[in-house]
């Protein structure tokens, strides 16, 4: 049975040797206040319409993106879009579109007329 | 198919802005599509601190906007698998190019670490590694490298070759 966790990552970021990073970096870098101190592990998702990676943060309240046509998690940024124009390109899509239109270019690139006598 | 861990031992950063080129040997690595057609897949990134003081940095997983291209070198490229076979084409990967590669402005992901002795380790999931596809921008190259700090760090990429 499908799970939505089985589509988390693992994040694990160990300042207990050292003084750690501030809380004003951390956020800076996307992270939840304290995750610089200690030893800290988090979930990660992958957006599935741009790739990019969401440190879950346990504190959070507001419902988390979600698109249901890939039935998969999304980042804020794709989420404001998909709220706006309801439709869900997930970024493998977009791979599939880069190759074939490379392969197309390489196709004709290389096209060449072999006369046989 | 095959997979790889590309490794970088004792690098000392040089923080570097978005769309800048990144300075050779003062940065982690980036990791480019062997071909027009060459699909990698991400699944581990592991970072190690080694500075001898404290000093917290925050490094970038980013994709690039400016591809490197010739004299490359800089970073150790190791078949996980020791029973493995090559594929005809292997991924490009390094911390030294004429052409400087330059990381973009869409993060994959941002880390920030103390690397006075600072571990951080990212696993995938095993259905949503991260990509990297062809040769050229804006899919098919990504590096890590500092945005701000000058750590010392070694650490490594584990990656597949699709």
């Amino acid at each position: 049975m499908s799970s939505k966790r089985r589509k988390e990552g693992y994040l694990m970021i160990d300042n207990r040797v050292n003084e750690g990073v501030p809380d004003d970096m951390m956020r800076a870098a996307g992270l939840p206040a304290g995750s610089g101190k200690g030893l800290f592990e988090s979930a990660t998702i992958s957006c599935s319409h741009c790739q990019a990676l969401v440190v879950l943060n346990q504190d959070r309240t507001r419902e988390r993106g979600y698109c249901r046509k890939c039935d998969s998690y999304l980042c804020d940024g794709c989420e404001a879009l998909r709220a706006m124009s309801f439709e869900c390109k997930t970024f493998n899509q977009t791979v599939d579109e880069v190759l074939e239109a490379t392969t197309k270019q390489d196709v004709s690139g290389s096209s060449r007329v072999i006369l046989l006598s | 198919m095959a997979k790889y861990s590309g490794n970088w031992t004792s690098i000392t950063h040089t923080a570097t802005a978005n769309t800048t080129n990144l300075v050779d040997s003062t940065y982690s690595f980036f990791l480019q599509g062997g071909s027009a057609t060459q699909r990698l897949e991400i699944s581990e990134i592991y970072i190690g601190g080694e500075s001898a003081a404290a000093l917290a940095c925050t490094f970038k997983f980013s994709r690039d906007t400016t591809v490197a291209a010739t004299g490359i070198s800089g970073v150790n490229n190791t078949l996980t698998d020791a029973s493995a076979t090559a594929p005809g084409t292997l991924a490009v990967i390094g911390n030294v190019a004429t052409t400087k590669p330059q990381r973009g402005t869409g993060t994959l992901l941002s880390l920030s670490i103390n690397t006075y002795g600072g571990v951080m380790r990212w696993v995938a999931s095993p259905d949503q590694k991260i990509t990297v596809v062809t040769a050229t921008q804006p899919l098919g190259e990504a590096s890590l490298s500092s945005l701000t700090g000058a750590g010392i760090s070694s650490g490594h990429v584990l990656y597949e070759v699709v």
